[in-house]
């Protein structure tokens, strides 16, 4: 998992052109990507994301045409009075459908966002929420939930939130975790160091994956559900789970976006920061924080999807550059179009009414797309190189 | 005698110590008058309430080898439902126990089943007995609600919220076939995986919500506002029922038939139950409570 060509190949090293501190070492990057086209990349995906909003409402077993889908959007808005739709297809396009784009739309954007700062804190470009045990925090969290049955009982009295909380509850304590690890290994004067924190990461989430496992080995009938869980969806989950999610997708977004600077200046390595008079540790450790509330809220909703929080960073720094400031942005609005789209195919592509879990078509997207960024990016690298 | 398999069973003398890896062969065997044959049991099955007592011996897919021969049983029966299931009756024939393996997915195929678990534990007559009895009040049943030309669309709901529904195939469609109701999903399987939006187009006008441990705390129709608009919540008709009950091929089938006509066709309880004292009374009913 360790980056193959430290500083050089680290994935925010481009950014040190955008505070204007870049060491000689990064003579080899690319050249800086033009600031205008960030904007139109952004105001590009702003729109399709408008436009997708209405059109992955309209896709779905239940028969509905374009116009039916537009009256029903308009009259939950407000915008129409009246009552011209049927009332299930109303269920069906504003309680189903525009609530599962507006969930993958949060959750995407917030594992984009969430992945662009795990990479540029850890300075690894395959970190993100599973490096950390943050996924798998929520999901032995869950898994506990299911099988002790709190979930089950909590649903019974009406409340449908305890699942994602127990999620939630796992994925901070996994946090938690790691970092005292990361502060144990790392000794008493290093602060918070990426190598220990990237360490700590993969033995917790290793040691979690072996809980789960033991909790699906005890008790057969669970599986299924545990399995479900685990493999991320958004059948059956609605604006109240929006609701439940988004302060903490708010305020992991703030943390993160507020110390977006601090990312770039991070991604110089520990002795530029500190000459630049950044406390790397304690600036790390809110990042870290901000981006698993990000996820551990994502996955407390949705379960675990894979790849949206690698894929999409890579993408937008292969078009804008590393800079943080206009990574995070346009990765949120990525994200949220990947998710979204993947979510309509999860939900229409089976015939009968089935559903595929969303994070197995985005593990089938995500797959082999990062397999074509990485050729592509050390073929680039190489012609460079020769061009040098 | 040749197991659902297509092996052939043949036993020096009736079983005497009987290990069912699946429960609802332990309810036949209490009918059969044989349930001291029972020397084990598993994890998750403990009725009838005289076996509660015996020693557990793992799971249903997953029995545990070491336990199941140091019961010593000259017959194991195992019931294949799930694909797993029949990889435990490999380990276990290969240490030289004699497993038979049944299949049943229709009143027909239960009473073949217990049939030849009669034969193989010395009580065919009382197997008989079982069958003849199953078989007239599935005629009774059908007499009573063959005449009613109303029949609504059922959803049966084996599992949530990863939503799994029962298909057209299997025991349960044929307890809603008989129960006088349609099943709304027509896939040709045993199980249909759909979705919320899929159940709002099949619209069914009865939901049948079971509770068990495929499904250990579902929430009441009335509680899930995406379905809301459904036929089935509209008019109130969903209900609860036991999973163990309908589910499971068994005696108790039978019952599952005669309380879902009842649930389905209230003006034809009253009769039925005066006529057939084994069907349930109305406060046995699981109703869909808060």
């Amino acid at each position: 998992m360790a980056e193959r060509g430290g500083d050089m190949d680290a994935p925010g090293s481009e950014a040190g052109r955008a505070v204007c501190t870049a060491p000689a070492q990064n003579a080899a990057q690319r050249p800086c990507k033009r600031p205008g086209r960030s904007l139109a990349l952004g105001s590009a995906l702003l729109a399709c994301l408008l436009a997708t909003v209405v059109l992955a409402c309209g896709v779905g077993s239940y028969p509905s045409t374009a116009g039916q889908t537009l009256l029903a959007l308009l009259q939950a808005l407000g915008l129409r009075a009246g009552d011209a739709v049927d009332p299930s297809l109303a269920v069906v396009i504003v309680d189903i459908r525009l609530a599962r784009v507006l969930l993958a739309g949060l959750t995407g954007a917030s594992l984009a966002v969430a992945g662009a700062a795990f990479q540029g804190v850890l300075r690894n470009p395959l970190a993100d929420s599973f490096t950390l045990g943050v996924s798998g925090g929520a999901a032995f969290g869950a898994s506990l939930a299911i099988l002790s049955g709190i979930a089950g009982e909590a649903a019974l009295a009406g409340e449908a939130r305890v699942l994602p909380a127990c999620a939630l509850a796992g994925a901070l304590t996994a946090l938690g975790l790691v970092l005292a690890l990361a502060r144990a290994g790392g000794g008493p004067l290093s602060g918070l160091r990426r190598e220990t924190v990237v360490l700590a990461g993969i033995v917790v989430s290793t040691f979690l994956a072996a809980l789960i496992s033991l909790l699906k080995s005890l008790d057969e009938e669970s599986v299924a559900s545990i399995v479900f869980w685990i493999m991320g969806s958004f059948q059956g989950r609605g604006f109240e789970h929006a609701a439940l999610a988004w302060p903490y997708m708010l305020l992991g977004a703030g943390l993160v976006f507020w110390r977006a600077r601090e990312l770039d200046v991070l991604a110089l390595g520990e002795t530029q920061a500190r000459l630049l008079g950044l406390d790397a540790g304690r600036s790390r450790l809110w990042l870290l924080f901000g981006a698993s509330l990000l996820s551990g809220a994502a996955v407390a909703i949705s379960g675990v999807i894979g790849f949206v929080g690698l894929v999409v960073p890579h993408l937008i720094r292969l078009l804008l550059g590393a800079g943080h400031a206009r990574l995070l942005p346009a990765s949120a609005l990525l994200g949220a179009l990947l998710l979204i789209w993947s979510d309509v195919a999860a939900r229409s592509v089976l015939p009968g009414g089935a559903e595929l879990p969303v994070g197995v078509v985005t593990a089938l997207i995500g797959g082999p797309f990062f397999c074509l960024l990485l050729a592509r990016k050390s073929l680039g690298g190489k012609g460079r190189e020769g061009g040098a | 005698m040749v197991d659902d398999a297509g092996q052939e069973i043949s036993l020096p003398r009736p079983a005497g110590r009987v290990i069912a890896l699946y429960g609802a062969f332990n309810e036949i065997l209490d009918g059969l008058g044989r349930a001291e044959a029972i020397v084990a049991r598993t994890n998750a099955d403990s009725t009838p309430p005289r076996i509660a007592r015996l020693p557990v011996i793992g799971t249903h897919m997953r029995p545990n080898i070491e336990a199941v021969l140091a019961q010593k049983p000259d017959l194991v029966l195992q019931m294949t439902g799930r694909k797993e299931a029949s990889l435990p009756v490999d380990a276990l024939k290969k240490r030289g126990l004699r497993v038979a393996v049944f299949h049943a997915a229709s009143f027909a195929e239960l009473m073949s089943v217990i049939r030849r678990v009669g034969v193989l534990t010395g009580a065919p007559a009382q197997a008989e007995d079982m069958v003849l009895g199953m078989e007239a009040r599935l005629a009774a049943l059908d007499a009573k609600v063959g005449a009613t030309a109303q029949r609504p669309r059922v959803f049966f709901e084996v599992r949530s919220p990863n939503m799994l529904g029962a298909g057209d195939k299997g025991l349960v469609a044929e307890i809603i076939r008989r129960a006088g109701g349609v099943n709304c999903v027509t896939e040709r399987a045993k199980f249909a995986r759909l979705s919320e939006e899929e159940l709002l187009r099949l619209a069914p006008e009865a939901y049948l919500i079971q509770r068990g441990p495929m499904n250990p705390a579902p929430l009441p129709l009335a509680k899930r506002p995406r379905l809301r608009t459904l036929p089935a919540a509209q008019n109130g008709k969903a209900w609860f029922v036991d999973e163990r009950k309908y589910s499971r091929p068994g005696p108790q089938s039978i019952d599952a038939a005669e309380e879902l006509a009842g649930l389905l066709h209230p003006e034809l309880a009253a009769k039925t139950q005066a006529k057939h004292t084994a069907a349930p009374k109305a406060g046995a009913r699981s109703k869909d409570r808060k």
